[in-house]
């Protein structure tokens, strides 16, 4: 039960959160043009796989997720959990976790784990992830190159990292991410 | 060659063509309206212009000398030499549609169908006499006597006859379709100066050109809204059951009512009568509003279950367009090959109405194509060996599309040479595709659908239709794979050959049987089932270590389709063991399931751009209750079972073997490793993966033992070429086979990988699963 007020609460919070960086953005808008602010801002929004926070830009994200029913295919990579159906469109379930050798989301637990869907071009993928936090806005100056202490396994799937108050945020290659599956290997 | 090289460049130029003519038409209708738009001049006459210019690039000079006419009009009127008058309009379609008519056959006026010489005329007559009207009125009844004296001859052939109706209305796509009468005698009636009428009529009926894309999505929503419809139909039942409960109830009060007022009176009851008084009259009402709603919502949610039904239907109809839509196509294309193959070749068409889904006609249009170059080239006998073995010197082709059902069946038969079965079976042979032995133990009718193996013919076809790339393996991949129908073909010696295609009505909608295996409920499309049966286990015999079954005479081989799937085995319920037997291609396969659960139809849903291409798995549908269930691709599972029961020689057992063999895998991208990865795993293989060759070549100096290394070329840090001579330069790792896979495929490429000390090669454009695993395997034997 209590699980469930924390998922509410951060539901909630990440939509005030999402409220308050419009009002600061339209703010921000409006005093641009007197002071000849250069810098791009960028949003991003906070998941958490483990121990470890990850980020992916808010413009990838399409919608978020919580209760939806999962059916798994066969024949699919170890990483891809099945499908869902979201208002009639079949998307995959993608957990990262697995993808990047860091474990996995625990699928099987009382509450479904929340899903991001990512979506580039037009390839979507929902991706399970153990707790999604706030939406930070950052400099693009700010995002550096990938840590080098990160696994060659990882290193493919994050394209830089960025400070977000106290902790490092690995910042997803949505691209990679998103590369298309085949199996079955005839052309 | 060059002949192909120009080919390919009229197709550019079509596509180009088609959106600049598309242009030019709505200008023309536009230009009628505000005859002074200085802007829309300007365009059309840039569109005129780079028509001309790329139509003699690509050698079509007579579509170029009709756009040099409009060019030079639209720059007098551009320049003020003359003014656009609504008379010219005629002329601009009439010249419109001739580039139409030229682009489509390739610049080709055949049987000079076109008055090329008198439209040139006319233009020029419009260009130098600024579109007098008495001109222009001369011009347009000359006109119509060119195309009224063709038509007035006694129709001899009707195929000829048929393209001069197409050329009465050269008006591309939404043409009213081309009917091709079998009759001769009905022929005689004029489609040459009648049909324009109706034509025009039709096209000023009020209609909306819509992108498909908005009509699928449109359906998408419909195909929810039926899902829901079903939902609401379920709570009405449920609600029902609600009332149920409360007539109990009821029923129960009325019951501890009439025992109460028997012991009326007694001491405590009378405190209780108000109470008992109100609760009387509140589960009165209560019953009477529930049965109240009951019976409205049961009511409104049967209104809507007729409307939801009419909205599906009519949304489907939507995307419906008649088969002559690619029909019309034919006559033309056969009349061409025939000549060319020197073949004196009737074509009859017959159904042409027939409405198909407009994705199924796209698809279908290519297969047909090569059915029909294979009935001219393979089937139709030249008329001197026709008239020798007794036939009409003239060969028939017919072609015909009937619904039947919820499916279409489109048939084309021939009266021509029809197919060996010995003469296939012997090339087969001898192109390595089976053993003599195989051979031999081939039904006749086995040894036809050879004909339908992947690259079976492609020395007579890849030339023949000038790169196209479709053979008859494609032919039946788009129909069983792209269309989940079936595809058949009988053929007589002598006598001819018959195909026969069965398509669903829709690419929406299919009947699947909807079957369970380890734990989860999958659907397969019906096109391809032959039988559905419930086995007694003493009826599946053991041949050779295989599990099969008799059935009417044959052996039938049987897979569990868990171990397709990789699913996890659960088992069937009961005695006897459900099995589900696939036909494709003359071969059968039975599939034990967990159990059969029922057939019905479903609405096909793709997998989505990530899940590109899934081994097994079609699509998905959604069911009444919003569940997602899997569909089964008929093709792929028939290549895995055969594989598996040992019907290919497949280097997939390795049962002499102790151990699982390990493989290195060093490629930079991520598709082509996961895909290699997939591809070894299925064949029992470990593997091991590196991301480029410095990687790989490290694990391997601190002591990954592997069978075998495959590597790409071009990678990051340290390329294959690199990395191979590094492992056979190191005593310790150079008997381990290093594999290239590449896409670099020059001869020198080739060369450097050899020296660098590879002991196989393999180009990414010829790679496949059995390639690679085949080369492995040899390597490591």
């Amino acid at each position: 039960m209590s699980d469930f007020n924390t998922e509410t609460e951060r539901t909630m919070s990440l939509a005030e959160k999402a409220e308050e960086i419009l009002a600061r953005r339209a703010d921000s808008l409006a005093r641009e043009s007197a002071e000849e602010e250069v810098t791009d801002r960028i949003s991003l929004l906070l998941f958490r796989i483990g121990e470890e926070w990850y980020a992916v830009r808010v413009s990838e994200v399409r919608e978020i997720f919580q209760e939806y029913r999962m059916t798994s295919v066969p024949c699919v990579p170890d990483y891809i959990q099945g499908v869902v159906n979201v208002r009639g469109e079949i998307l995959s379930i993608t957990d990262p976790a697995k993808l990047m050798k860091l474990g996995f989301i625990e699928l099987e637990g009382e509450v479904r784990p929340p899903a991001i869907v990512i979506i580039k071009g037009d390839v979507a993928t929902a991706l399970v992830v153990d707790e999604i936090g706030d939406i930070a806005e950052v400099a693009s100056e700010d995002i550096e190159p990938p840590v080098s202490i990160i696994d060659r396994a990882q290193a493919e799937f994050i394209s830089g990292s960025v400070h977000v108050g106290e902790a490092m945020v690995g910042l997803i290659n949505t691209e990679r991410m998103l590369e298309p599956v085949v199996t079955g290997g005839r052309s | 060659m060059v002949e192909f090289d120009r080919s390919a460049f009229i197709g550019k130029f079509q596509e180009e063509a088609q959106d600049l003519l598309q242009r030019l038409n709505e200008g023309v209708i536009m230009l009628e309206a505000d005859p002074g738009n200085r802007e829309l001049i300007d365009q059309m006459m840039r569109d005129a212009h780079t028509i001309k210019g790329s139509s003699r690039m690509v050698g079509l000079i007579e579509i170029a000398d009709v756009a040099h006419r409009l060019e030079d009009i639209m720059v007098k009127i551009r320049d003020g030499e003359m003014a656009y008058t609504p008379k010219m309009t005629d002329f601009f379609f009439e010249a419109l549609d001739a580039i139409v008519f030229l682009a489509d056959n390739k610049g080709v006026n055949e049987g000079g169908v076109l008055d090329l010489q008198g439209l040139q005329n006319r233009l020029t007559a419009v260009a130098e006499g600024g579109g007098s009207p008495v001109v222009a009125q001369a011009a347009a009844s000359a006109e119509q006597s060119t195309q009224a004296v063709p038509a007035a001859k006694p129709a001899k052939k009707r195929t000829k006859k048929a393209s001069k109706a197409e050329a009465a209305e050269p008006v591309p796509e939404e043409s009213a379709a081309v009917v091709v009468v079998p009759a001769p005698d009905v022929a005689a009636h004029e489609p040459g100066s009648v049909k324009p009428e109706a034509e025009l009529k039709s096209k000023v009926q009020a209609t909306i050109r819509i992108k498909t894309t908005q009509v699928d999505s449109l359906l998408n929503l419909i195909s929810e809204v039926v899902i829901s419809q079903i939902k609401a139909e379920q709570r009405a039942n449920e609600t029902r059951a609600l009332l149920g409960e409360t007539n109990d109830i009821w029923q129960a009060w009325l019951r501890v009512k009439a025992v109460l007022a028997a012991v009326g009176g007694e001491d405590g009851l009378d405190a209780l009568e108000e109470d008992i008084n109100l609760l009387d009259t509140a589960l009165g009402d209560h019953r009477r509003s529930v049965s109240k709603f009951v019976k409205d919502h049961t009511e409104d949610v049967s209104r809507t279950s007729l409307v939801v039904k009419d909205l599906q239907e009519q949304g489907m109809r939507l995307r419906m367009l008649p088969a002559n839509t690619i029909f019309q196509s034919f006559p033309r294309a056969i009349r061409d090959l025939a000549k060319q193959f020197k073949k004196d070749i009737n074509l009859v068409i017959e159904g042409g109405e027939t409405e198909l889904d407009k994705k199924v006609l796209e698809e279908i249009n290519d297969p047909l194509v090569h059915i029909m170059r294979n009935a001219v080239d393979h089937g139709i006998e030249d008329p001197e060996t026709r008239v020798k073995m007794g036939k009409p010197a003239q060969g028939t082709i017919w072609m015909g599309a009937r619904q039947e059902g919820d499916r279409i069946i489109i048939e084309i038969r021939d009266d021509g040479a029809g197919i060996d079965p010995d003469k296939v079976l012997a090339s087969a042979v001898r192109k390595g595709y089976i053993s003599q032995a195989e051979a031999s133990a081939m039904s006749p009718r086995e040894a036809m659908y050879l004909i339908f193996e992947a690259g079976f013919s492609t020395a007579a076809i890849i030339t023949e239709i000038s790169g196209r790339g479709v053979g008859m393996d494609v032919v039946r991949e788009f129909v069983v794979e792209k269309l989940k129908g079936s595809l058949d073909v009988e053929s007589e010696i002598g006598k001819g050959t018959h195909f026969k295609l069965t398509i669903p009505l829709t690419l929406a909608i299919i009947r699947a049987l909807m079957l369970r295996t380890g734990g989860q409920v999958f659907a397969l499309p019906t096109g391809s089932i032959e039988e559905t049966l419930r086995a007694n286990p003493s009826d599946i015999l053991k041949v050779e270590g295989r599990e099969v079954i008799r059935r009417q005479r044959r052996t039938v081989p049987l897979v569990k389709l868990s171990d397709i799937l990789g699913v996890p085995e659960h088992g069937y319920e009961g005695s006897k063991v459900p099995i589900v037997t696939i036909g494709y291609s003359g071969h059968r396969m039975g599939f034990m399931v967990d159990a059969l659960v029922g057939e019905q139809q479903i609405v096909i849903k793709p997998l989505g751009n990530h899940l590109k291409k899934i081994d097994n798995v079609a699509g998905v549908t959604i069911l009444g209750a919003g569940e997602v269930v899997p569909i089964l691709n008929v093709p792929d599972l028939m290549t895995n079972a055969r594989t598996r029961s040992g019907q290919r020689m497949g280097p997939v057992q390795r049962t002499d073997r102790e151990g699982p063999r390990k493989i290195l895998i060093c490629e930079d991208s991520f598709t082509t490793r996961e895909l290699e990865r997939s591809i070894f795993e299925a064949a029992g293989y470990n593997v091991e993966t590196a991301v480029d060759g410095a990687m790989g070549l490290t694990r391997l100096r601190e002591g990954l033992k592997v069978d075998a290394v495959v590597t790409d070329v071009q990678m990051p840090n340290m390329t294959g070429f690199e990395l191979t001579k590094a492992i056979k330069s190191d005593p310790t790792l150079a008997g381990i086979p290093v594999i290239i896979v590449t896409s670099l495929e020059r001869d020198e490429e080739k060369a450097e990988g050899i020296e660098a000390g590879a002991d196989a090669y393999i180009t990414k454009s010829v790679f496949n699963q059995d390639t690679l695993l085949d080369t492995v395997e040899q390597l490591i034997r």
